[in-house]
């Protein structure tokens, strides 16, 4: 059978050819072509993982952004609570300043009126005292006008110093 | 999905009209006989020998129908002569120089001479045949498709290839990555030009093969001489790569001493192998290429068997053999791309087995 038995001249043009093909691949064709195959997958590799880099970096980013954030909005916080109750206290402090003067003031208006009251009283008395004592001189002076009415009144007096003893 | 279907069809109608023309070569052939001799139609149709024409080499090329390429004979002769001439001059039987096509015996269907002492002798045969010349084809088919991928690259630098280029380099990075990287490993960059060689020779082979129409449809693959090559030149590759520790398994292998002391039984069975897994190789190509278009030829010349029984049966048998024969290219499509994978797979792989790590870099780790 023909068929089975190898030809010598068709193999030697095989070899021939197949050395020709396998030498002008692989000296030209196939080191471009895996060198190309993996330069491109490396670049792709690379991008990913600088495109992850740049993920991670831009969530490090967010966060400290976030945390400035929340720092800046605590400090608010402070400065404002700070602010109202230094508020509360300047407040307190002129109500109590105020407070105090008013005291102050009421209580001199109070010792002035009340040693105005005093002054008066004894004015009032002064004059008490010697208009009764000129009231009781005119009515005494009329009268005792006459003896009888003298006596008589005297002897009233005297018995009005007994009853009281 | 509509794009695919409309391509997948018209590759269909493609496969029929290839089938349709090449055959007229088979029909051209027979079917002027039958006219001309009604009477001798079943001598003049022989299957076997229609078949076995097709399969085996020839000294020129039938393009279609009566159109015949001649092709260049080289022989030389006992004396030791060269001879160098057109296949044209020992067309239907001529003879040249002393030199014709034998019709019968041990030689049939190559060129013979008749020596001093009058007996018929083979020279050395050097000519351009048909297989030959499909070998130069695929090689030139595979020259262009990578260097166009070669040229793609160098052009467009990074960006990733489309559509063609993109399947191409699809097939290279499969065979690169899935079959040598993964079996050699560091060893990968050494091997893989070879490698990969061997897998576009013989996927492009199987595809021309595939094409009937000129200057496709030669069996190239199917042809032992070509299996018989490329398993030779893999068979050198693995033992020239084998290292020490690959030779020490084949003659002294880690077995029981009685295995391998009075009667070298292991070390003969290694040793046999590293024969026959390049013969295995060889003939697993061969008799898949060959049994594919095997199939398609007894397919085709069932209809001119029954073309003798009215058109009736003419008419049915057509129909059947066309479908059929579609369906098994299409089957052989996938043969053609199967055995590439294989015998790349199993040369890779036997080259993986002849290196394999040396004991101390074992230790090592």
């Amino acid at each position: 059978m023909s068929l089975f038995t190898p030809e010598f001249g068709l193999a030697f043009w095989m070899l021939v050819v197949f050395l020709i093909l396998f030498a002008v691949l692989a000296k030209f064709a196939w080191p471009a072509i895996i060198r190309s195959m993996e330069e491109r997958a490396a670049f792709i590799d690379k991008g990913i993982e600088a495109s992850r880099l740049a993920q991670e970096e831009r969530q490090k980013v967010k966060e400290e952004v976030q945390a400035l954030l929340a720092d800046a909005h605590r400090q608010q916080m402070d400065v404002l609570q700070q602010t109202e109750r230094l508020k509360r206290e300047i407040i307190a402090k002129a109500q109590k300043t105020a407070e105090d003067e008013a005291k102050r003031i009421s209580e001199s208006a109070r010792l002035a009126v009340e040693q105005a009251k005093r002054d008066a009283e004894l004015q009032l008395r002064k004059q008490v005292a010697s208009l009764s004592l000129q009231i009781a001189e005119k009515v005494i002076r009329k009268e005792l006008a006459s003896e009888n009415e003298q006596v008589k009144f005297v002897g009233k007096l005297l018995n009005e110093l007994e009853n009281k003893e | 999905m509509k794009r695919i279907l409309t391509y997948a069809s018209g590759i269909v109608v493609l496969i029929m009209g290839f089938l349709l023309i090449s055959h007229d070569g088979v029909a051209g052939e027979v079917l002027p006989g039958e006219e001309q001799h009604a009477d001798e139609s079943e001598k003049a149709f022989n299957p076997k020998e229609v078949i076995f024409e097709h399969l085996s080499d020839e000294y020129w090329w039938s393009i279609v129908g009566d159109v015949v390429l001649p092709l260049p004979v080289i022989v030389r002769d006992d004396a030791g002569e060269w001879h160098v001439f057109s296949s044209s001059r020992l067309m239907n039987g001529q003879s040249y120089e002393g030199f014709y096509i034998a019709s019968s015996g041990e030689y049939e269907r190559k060129i013979v001479g008749i020596g001093a002492d009058g007996k018929e002798y083979r020279p050395w045969d050097f000519s351009i045949t048909k297989t030959a010349c499909g070998i130069m084809v695929s090689a030139v088919v595979t020259l262009l498709l990578i260097f166009s991928l070669v040229a793609y690259y160098r052009r467009r630098g990074m960006r990733a290839p489309r559509r063609g280029m993109g399947f191409l380099e699809m097939i290279v990075e499969m065979i690169y990555k899935e079959v040598v990287v993964s079996v050699l490993g560091k060893d990968a960059r050494r091997f893989a030009p070879y490698l990969l060689t061997l897998f576009f020779f013989i996927f492009i082979s199987n595809m021309v093969g595939l094409i009937s129409v000129f200057p496709g449809g030669t069996n190239v693959t199917g042809n032992i001489s070509i299996t018989l090559v490329l398993a030779l030149c893999t068979f050198v590759v693995v033992n020239v790569s084998g290292n020490k520790e690959y030779w020490k398994e084949i003659f002294w292998p880690e077995v029981p001493v009685m295995l391998k002391c009075p009667l070298p039984l292991l070390p003969l069975i290694e040793f046999f192998g590293v024969f026959t897994k390049p013969i295995a190789l060889m003939i697993r190509l061969f008799a898949n290429m060959m049994g594919g278009h095997l199939i398609s030829l007894v397919l085709i010349c069932m209809i001119f068997l029954f073309s003798t029984m009215g058109a009736f049966a003419t008419g049915v048998s057509s129909v059947f053999s066309i479908v059929f024969v579609v369906f098994m290219n299409l089957i052989h499509v996938l043969v053609g791309v199967i055995q590439a994978y294989v015998f790349t797979l199993l040369s890779t792989i036997f080259i993986g087995l002849a290196r394999p790590e040396l004991k101390h870099e074992i230790d090592k780790k």
